[in-house]
């Protein structure tokens, strides 16, 4: 049942008024349940091509597909959706709606996806429920969990974000730098966890950083600049 | 939706609350000038009805309204006895007032009249007076008063009390009619009229004091028929109900080209229209002066609204990772306005209504203002749903700019 959870083809994006393109990508296929590290120096148009997989930006037609959907042909409302049904986003910090509890956080998930609610419903627990088990899950206390974002921890909040991204099942885990503000001790915790929920489900990650020295945990590592033509031609 | 708008403004609780307050506040202002301006004008309409004509001596129809019902300002003509005579035997003519106006007492108005007054005046939804103490004074008293509500209550004039009338309207004159004092007899119930600000007598005594005619003449002969009797010289007024209601006009007519003496009647509804479109002026300068406390009211709302969305790029950037579109943005933002304007406007009308249920006594007694506790008129609806409207519109400028911001941004988080 593994199929391509994320496939790139000639894609080449430019910013409205810039002469050169940021990313030309001949190609590139994640095949579903896959881990996979993304590195790039910043600046390197890391963030644009997450921003087009993640459907914020829209690329051209036949250029970037997700979970078979070409992005290119949707709508804005129909990769909005997409985006809600299937892919769990980690921002690298401020993940967290700093007035709403770590649970609330979590159980925002579905708010906008009607996939995942309809996943949810799969077990006969409330939202309220499986969002404290599975944040239990990922190393927060009882205590912890009802209180507002804004007084956790950094690391308990990357912990929270990854619920988040979790919640509800989605088939793709795109976590945008979530270790840099993180020490050693946490980051080395914090991946463990994210990689252990994501085999539990067969959830394909996509985990960008600039940081090398990670590559290790991932089942394949790609090099930014490696994939991307864009700036050769450029020099 | 409305529920996470709720929990963010929860965030924000203080300048929610500012924002809530000052809604709440120019709610209140807007309502309740539209409250105050419509039942004042309901009172006015209401300071006399049922009769049909005011006659007087030649001079301007408010000068006439205002001196007859309102006691403001001097007559400085008068009508004689004779036309007051002519009046009484034209044809129609079912009951008449007549009134002498000129003297004070501690810068109240009185008002020398006969026991007709009592009887046939009417205010309000042809209410007649009604006496709250005491009694009315006959035609052929001399010493007797009967005071208006507020007079008493403000002077602390009881039953029994003797007081001693002024000539001219000032509070201070030197010429007081010291010599006759008069006996409280009877105080009236309040009408929330003119009427409670004037103290009453009887015309026979009125001309006692003003020595035109003599004590002794009036006192020893009873069974005298004091309708053909002259109690005094000239009077300011004369109020006039007729048997047919429609013969006004043409009795106006008679009357306005009577030969005896330039007299000039008017009819009182008509008279009180023309004065109430006199004040309109301030009428509407009441609502503009509202309207733009509403206006700032709202423009306080904007400007919140707006400054919060600079610290809220990162909000909205998490909002959009778990898949919101920017209309949903757009519509939060909206739903926020939404939010603190049924607040703000419920929270205004509450505290109308606390004013208007704590505060209306105090208002009756010190200003004379008569407002009541009624439920929201259809205009004051509309008024409450106007600013409502506005709070709506005006938020689609920030919806907007959080919508291009949720746009551009994407998921980059700015701080």
């Amino acid at each position: 049942m593994r199929g391509t959870c994320i496939e790139l083809k000639q894609l080449e994006f430019r910013w409205p008024g810039a002469t050169r393109p940021l990313l030309q990508i001949p190609e590139l296929i994640i095949t579903r349940g896959e881990h996979v590290l993304l590195r790039g120096a910043s600046g390197s148009g890391k963030s644009t091509l997450l921003s087009l997989i993640a459907g914020i930006h829209q690329a051209a037609t036949n250029q970037v597909f997700v979970l078979g959907q070409d992005l290119g042909k949707l709508s804005q409302r129909q990769r909005d959706k997409l985006r809600a049904n299937e892919i769990g986003y980690i921002f690298q910090q401020f993940n967290l709606l700093p007035y709403l509890s770590a649970w609330q956080n979590v159980v925002l998930a579905q708010q906008f996806s009607p996939a995942r609610r309809e996943r949810l419903r799969e077990h006969s627990e409330s939202h309220k429920y499986l969002a404290k088990q599975l944040l239990q899950h990922l190393g927060l206390n009882a205590d912890e969990l009802e209180r507002p974002a804004h007084q956790l921890s950094v690391g308990q909040q990357q912990r929270v974000a990854a619920a988040r991204a979790l919640f509800g099942n989605p088939a793709l885990i795109i976590a945008d730098e979530p270790t840099s503000a993180l020490d050693a001790d946490h980051r080395d915790n914090f991946i463990e966890i994210l990689f252990d929920a994501c085999k539990k489900h067969g959830t394909t990650l996509l985990f960008v950083t600039h940081d090398g020295s990670l590559a290790h945990h991932f089942d394949r590592a790609i090099e930014l600049a490696e994939i991307n033509t864009a700036n050769e031609e450029a020099i | 939706m409305i529920r996470l708008a709720l929990a963010s403004l929860a965030n924000r609780k203080a300048s929610a609350w500012l924002t809530i307050l000052a809604i709440a506040v120019s709610t209140l202002l807007l309502l309740g000038v539209e409250r105050v301006r419509t039942q004042t004008q309901e009172n006015f309409a209401n300071t006399i009805s049922g009769t049909d004509l005011i006659v007087g001596a030649r001079t301007g129809s408010t000068q006439l309204l205002l001196s007859s019902v309102f006691h403001i300002g001097a007559m400085n003509n008068s009508l004689s006895w004779q036309s007051y005579e002519y009046l009484q035997q034209l044809p129609g003519v079912a009951w008449h007032i007549p009134m002498a106006l000129g003297d004070s007492f501690s810068s109240y108005p009185v008002v020398g009249t006969t026991s007709a007054f009592f009887e046939y005046f009417q205010y309000g939804n042809r209410k007649a007076l009604q006496l709250s103490q005491g009694d009315i004074f006959h035609d052929d008293d001399t010493d007797a008063a009967v005071l208006g509500a507020e007079v008493a209550r403000r002077l602390n004039l009881n039953i029994g009390d003797e007081l001693t009338i002024a000539h001219g309207s000032g509070g201070i004159s030197f010429s007081d009619h010291d010599t006759h004092p008069f006996i409280v007899r009877g105080i009236l119930a309040p009408t929330a009229t003119p009427a409670d600000q004037a103290l009453y007598i009887p015309l026979a005594g009125l001309g006692l004091v003003h020595g035109e005619i003599v004590e002794d003449e009036q006192a020893h002969d009873h069974d005298h028929d004091h309708a053909h009797e002259q109690p005094v010289y000239t009077l300011s007024a004369v109020l006039l109900g007729l048997s047919n209601k429609p013969l006004a006009l043409r009795l106006q007519r008679q009357i306005n080209t009577y030969e005896g003496e330039p007299l000039t009647a008017i009819m009182p509804g008509l008279a009180l229209t023309e004065l109430w479109r006199t004040l309109n002026l301030f009428e509407k300068a009441l609502f503009a002066v509202s309207a733009l406390v509403v206006a700032t009211g709202l423009l306080g709302m904007l400007t919140t609204l707006l400054a919060s969305l600079r610290e809220r790029r990162r909000e909205m950037a998490v909002l959009r990772s778990i898949g919101a579109g920017p209309f949903t943005i757009f519509g939060l933002l909206v739903s926020e306005a939404f939010l603190l304007a049924v607040a703000g406007i419920a929270l205004g009308i509450s505290i109308l209504f606390l004013i208007l249920g704590f505060g209306a006594d105090w208002l009756l007694i010190n200003t004379g203002m008569l407002l009541r506790a009624t439920p929201l008129t259809a205009v004051e609806w509309i008024f409450a749903g106007a600013v409502l409207g506005a709070a709506i519109l005006l938020s689609f400028i920030p919806a907007w700019r959080a919508y291009r911001n949720a746009l551009a941004d994407g998921l980059t988080i700015r701080l």
